[in-house]
């Protein structure tokens, strides 16, 4: 909300220099900024247009003299609004505009130009830049435009917090000033003149008390439409709105002033003297003020002149009913509406406007009165009109405020430090608040209505704390010990992952989680979809995390590296089945490789393509237990298996298959990768095993296999030979040769052979030796190479 | 079997060898030499059975080829060696063997710089779904459904009850719901804002939360709690303001700011609050018994501030000239 500092200064008085006035506000949890200050701005001053002639080298630019009182300046303007005789502000050179805009001699298309004549948007007052900012002609000339305007326009821009509905106008922001500096809040004076000269009347019906309330309505006549007088003007203009004519001028300034919508109706268009709140029906239609038509709920509160709707209750008039030129009469409408419905009409329609913000989070209904009353004398005042109705005020929704027990223990323990008894009591008048002292530390408190916030003992002290200054309360460095005996960090176990990936040259991705539901889906698993998604592209959850590092390995390919190791942890989701229950969500980690492990070197290394060997080398790494890998089919890969850790499947890995990335519309070559589910991975306690002092033997067997045979099924015959004496077991060498043999090959393995309570002699390994040579040959026709 | 002791006494001796010349002559003498061991296996051909001759001769020849080939290519690699070490022929300009290193995300290095904070002042971790139900996520955190608070946190449905969680907040109520007080956790985890994405702002990002519950946890040791933590995280004389704010689930609340001498003005790092009475009620504690803090804080906004990274996308794409700067 935009506060003009000098509206302000009406209610408080105020020493402040706006930077100081918006560290105030802020402190006290009203979050302000300048929006406006012209102080910076040098060298800009009113001046006079002699004469505005087309530029003889371009149509839309004119050629202007004009003269700031002493000395005469020619300059070119392309605003379609410069003429002869206006005031205007000239920013000469050497100024300095905001936006570091610096005014320079220039010449435009051949006519030198001495100088610039501003629009307010130019100046940062407003955005309208339609033309040149034009002045009173009474302005004196020469004078510093911050010496002019500074005074009347420089204004704050403050965010209020949805619960404080009592700061979003400017004597709620002044009554927090108050309050935080001692000085005294003037309010304005309420004058409930009565009329002597009923010549109308008006009837209110309420039938929907739940959505209304309380309403209030009375007519004024003979009013004249015409502009706002300068003050009212200027201070519109300074908190961001602009004037229009005086009627919906005195409405929005009462709005601004005291925070209370309210509606000024034609009345004369009202066919019958009555006003009827109702729902409106499910398709009902109506056109509001900005000329659109709206189609209407159930939801939605009406209010109608007996016959046809007038105004959306609380959001927005009507086009039929609303204030022209030719307006006579007018019916005030001052309400109070209820929050929720408020808000869920304005939010079906998507329509928020400055009264549905302020009623969806709760105006004041004692205030519904005050602005009724302040609107009949500004329209006494500035339109000339005539109250000719008794006040109208239907108030069947009428509610006590709360009474709350206040307890200066609660707020001590809360707050972490004393408070005294005369600051609490100071503090509570200061907000408006009712007190009566049961006991010694406790008050009863009536909280003033247009504070919705106030409704519990805790609201109340955190008044105290916010008003004491936050960043006066002491800080405490210590608090009590609590042993937690649960597992500290359940994912603490993931860090030792990630440190070996990164030593194993995987960079760690974030990539988003939402993605287009043909590429969740491209695995054949049921997605998430999101109903409301910002767009068609991320509208379902991930449920794979391959397809995201697939596009950074096309993204980081087109950008000049191919040679990429990396790694992604995240949740993904599935659909099981219909409902909450159905929703499934799994933590995962995935890699990926693509290009080269390790490239040609001067050292003799030569290129090394990642391949399904470097994957199964970084999964050994990875898990130091002992896994296996099982063929198996997987979607979206071609070289698909199954990783197995103890004996429990965890996961899957293999190649990428081509088809797959083409389905991505991806184009890239071999792509290596793995998935782990990482809630299948078990924290297991490492246990020592004792370390053997007898000697190690080794001993080299060469076999000749048929080439289908694996080499892991030969490793196996082997253990289960081994007496429980073979300690490793690694293929050395495969050699394929024409002299082996057709479909053969010959691979020789390295045995070791060690015991853990004796030195093992010949006579204990030769028969084991010959027991593998014959099970392999008897099982697999393997052969040993002589 | 006399073959096999003679390859494998060969094979240690030369495992053994080094790139002394006088050692090596010593065994190529002993095995290779005219009166060295395979030579006399040749002696013994005498006293095998004459239809095993061939075949033994066969195996020895076998041997001594073997042999020969394994001790020059010893010998070789031990005279290059010696090469190598010597001292003219270093070249230490050249690139050593490379060793790609990968890098953790800018993300999880903060992630992690703010769990070893909270956890060196006892803290525990707790992590929970991103997908929950609008009772977790809003209702119970006090943010009933048409709520004007619900404004502040643009949320992406799944449907009418279930939500993509807009914060961590979700999994405090689901802690509370299964454990007693006291406790002290944080909550870190992936959280999603309906928000148009921009150099500021992305459809999703990080938190971490916190929440701390006891007989006598006040605002003044919630103050001196984030304080301690973002001195750690940032530097010992950071200026620090508490300024106050509105969160339904907390209230009093505040909003932390930073000192940013750069820029030279505040910026906003962390919401923090007391535990509102409502929050309590909803999960069954009672609120006269007990108070407690919360807070949180987004990973991305202090990861940017602490790498003076400029535009919030850079972490979703992935891109490894950013990653490989962390």
């Amino acid at each position: 909300m935009q506060v003009s500092i000098q509206w302000l200064k009406k209610f408080v008085d105020i020493r402040e220099t706006p930077e100081e006035l918006a560290e105030l506000l802020s402190m006290l949890g009203l979050e302000a900024e300048v929006e406006l200050d012209l102080t910076g701005i040098q060298h800009c001053v009113t001046a006079k247009v002699l004469s505005s002639e087309k530029h003889p080298n371009a149509d839309k630019l004119k050629l202007c003299s004009v003269s700031d009182g002493e000395e005469t300046f020619s300059l070119v303007c392309g605003a379609p609004n410069v003429s002869a005789g206006q005031t205007v502000v000239l920013a000469k050179i050497g100024a300095e505009l905001p936006g570091e805009f610096k005014i320079k001699k220039a010449k435009i298309r051949g006519e030198v130009s001495y100088g610039m004549l501003c629009s307010e948007r130019e100046l940062g007052i407003s955005e309208s830049a339609d033309g040149i900012m034009v002045l009173d002609a009474e302005t004196p000339l020469g004078v510093e435009i911050c010496d002019i305007l500074n005074e009347s326009l420089s204004s704050l821009e403050i965010d209020v917090t949805p619960n404080r509905p009592d700061a979003l106008n400017h004597l709620g922001v002044a009554r927090e000033i108050a309050i935080k500096t001692g000085r005294e809040l003037r309010t304005p004076d309420v004058n409930k003149s009565s009329t002597k000269n009923i010549s109308e009347s008006v009837t209110v019906k309420i039938e929907d008390q739940i959505g209304c309330p309380r309403y209030i309505a009375g007519v004024v006549k003979k009013v004249t439409v015409k502009p706002s007088p300068k003050w009212m003007a200027d201070a519109l203009t300074a908190a961001g709105m602009r004037p229009i004519n005086n009627l919906v001028d005195i409405s929005n300034y009462i709005l601004l002033e005291m925070g209370h919508p309210t509606h000024i109706f034609d009345f004369d268009k009202f066919p019958a003297k009555e006003v009827v709140i109702r729902r409106a029906n499910a398709g009902e239609e109506f056109v509001t003020l900005d000329e659109e038509k709206r189609k209407l709920n159930s939801e939605h509160l009406l209010i109608t002149n007996g016959e046809s709707p007038v105004a959306l209750a609380g959001i927005m008039g009507g086009m039929d009913s609303a204030v022209d030129d030719t307006t006579k009469t007018v019916l005030i409408e001052s309400a109070y509406f209820d929050p929720i419905t408020i808000r869920k009409g304005s939010k079906a329609l998507g329509l928020l406007t400055e009264s549905s913000r302020r009623f969806e989070r709760g105006a004041d209904p004692n205030g519904a009165e005050t602005a009724y009353w302040r609107i009949v004398e500004l329209l006494k005042e500035l339109a000339g009109g005539e109250l000719c109705t008794d006040v109208a005020d239907e108030y069947p929704g009428k509610k006590d405020q709360p009474v709350i027990r206040l307890r200066q223990s609660k707020l001590n323990s809360i707050a972490g430090y004393e408070n005294s008894e005369e600051f609490i009591e100071k503090n509570l008048t200061a907000l408006n608040v009712t007190i009566q002292k049961v006991a010694e530390g406790e008050w009863d408190c009536i909280p003033p209505s247009f504070r919705p916030d106030l409704e519990r003992e805790i609201d109340l002290i955190e008044e105290f704390i916010r008003i004491y200054g936050y960043d006066e309360v002491i800080s405490s460095r210590r608090y009590n010990s609590l042993f937690s005996f649960g597992i500290l960090d359940p994912q603490s176990k993931l860090l030792n992952i990630y440190n070996t990936l990164v030593g194993l040259g995987f960079r760690q991705c974030y990539n988003n989680s939402l993605q287009p539901k043909k590429i969740a889906e491209s695995m054949d698993i049921p997605a998430v979809s999101v109903v409301n998604p910002l767009s068609e592209q991320m509208s379902v959850l991930r449920t794979s995390l391959i397809p995201g590092l697939l596009h950074t390995i096309d993204f980081n390919i087109k950008n000049g590296t191919k040679d990429l190791r990396l790694f992604e942890t995240g949740q993904v989701h599935h659909r099981e089945t219909v409902g909450f229950e159905g929703l499934k969500e799994t933590q995962i980690l995935s890699g990926v490789l693509h290009g080269l492990a390790s490239a040609t070197s001067v050292h003799g290394d030569k290129d090394c393509p990642e391949s399904v060997y470097t994957l199964k080398g970084i999964l050994s790494a990875l898990f130091t237990t002992r896994f296996k890998l099982i063929k198996k089919e997987v979607s979206g890969y071609s070289n698909g298996f199954a990783v197995e850790l103890n004996g429990k499947p965890v996961g899957v890995a293999g190649q990428i298959s081509a088809s797959y990335i083409k389905k991505l519309n991806l184009d890239m070559k071999e792509v290596f990768a793995f998935e782990v589910d990482l809630n299948q991975l078990e924290h297991n306690g490492v246990v020592f095993t004792p370390l053997s002092i007898y000697p190690v033997i080794g001993r080299d067997l060469n076999f000749v296999l048929d080439d289908s045979l694996n080499s892991g099924d030969i490793e196996s015959i082997i253990l289960s030979c081994g007496k429980g004496l073979i300690k490793n077991i690694v293929p050395t060498n495969i050699f394929r040769h024409e002299s082996i043999g057709d479909g053969k090959k010959s691979v020789v393995y390295h045995l070791t052979f060690q015991s853990d309570n004796r030195t093992l002699e010949d006579k204990e390994i030769t028969p084991i030796i010959e027991e593998i040579i014959s099970v392999a040959s008897s099982q697999f026709g393997a052969k040993l190479r002589s | 079997m006399k073959i096999e002791a003679v390859r494998n006494s060969f094979r240690a001796a030369l495992d053994s060898l080094t790139a002394d010349s006088q050692a090596i002559e010593e065994v190529r003498v002993s095995y290779l030499g005219r009166k060295g061991n395979i030579a006399k296996l040749f002696a013994l051909i005498g006293s095998i059975e004459p239809s095993e001759k061939p075949k033994f001769g066969q195996l020895i020849n076998a041997l001594k080829n073997d042999c020969q080939s394994s001790f020059d290519e010893k010998v070789a690699s031990l005279t290059a060696e010696k090469k190598d070490s010597n001292e003219d022929s270093l070249d230490f300009t050249l690139p050593g063997a490379v060793y790609r290193r990968g890098s953790l995300h800018p993300l999880q290095q903060t992630m992690d710089e703010i769990k070893d904070v909270f956890t060196s002042i006892g803290f525990s971790v707790a992590y929970g779904r991103e997908i929950d139900d609008d009772y977790h996520n809003f209702q119970a955190l006090n943010m009933p459904k048409h709520h004007p608070a619900r404004d502040m946190q643009d949320t992406f449905f799944v449907d009418e009850n279930t939500v993509l969680r807009t914060h961590t907040s979700n999994v405090q109520i689901h802690l509370m719901e299964e454990q007693d007080p006291p406790l002290r956790y944080i909550v870190p985890g992936r959280v999603y804002r309906n928000e148009a994405i921009s150099f500021k702002s992305y459809c999703l990002f990080h938190q971490v939360e916190g929440l701390y519950i006891d007989k006598h946890v006040s605002f003044s040791e919630l103050k001196g709690t984030l304080e301690y933590f973002i001195k750690r995280m940032f530097d010992e004389n950071v200026k620090i303001r508490f300024r106050p704010s509105y969160f339904p689930f907390t209230e009093p609340s505040a909003e932390v700011d930073i000192w940013n001498e750069e820029r030279n003005q505040w910026m906003e790092i962390l919401g923090c609050g007391m535990v509102d009475p409502a929050v309590f009620e909803n999960v069954g504690y009672d609120p006269e018994k007990w108070q407690g803090f919360a807070f949180g804080m987004g990973v991305e906004r202090i990861a940017m501030l602490k790498y003076k990274i400029n535009d919030i996308r850079h972490f979703y794409q992935g891109d490894v000239r950013f990653l490989e700067q962390f």
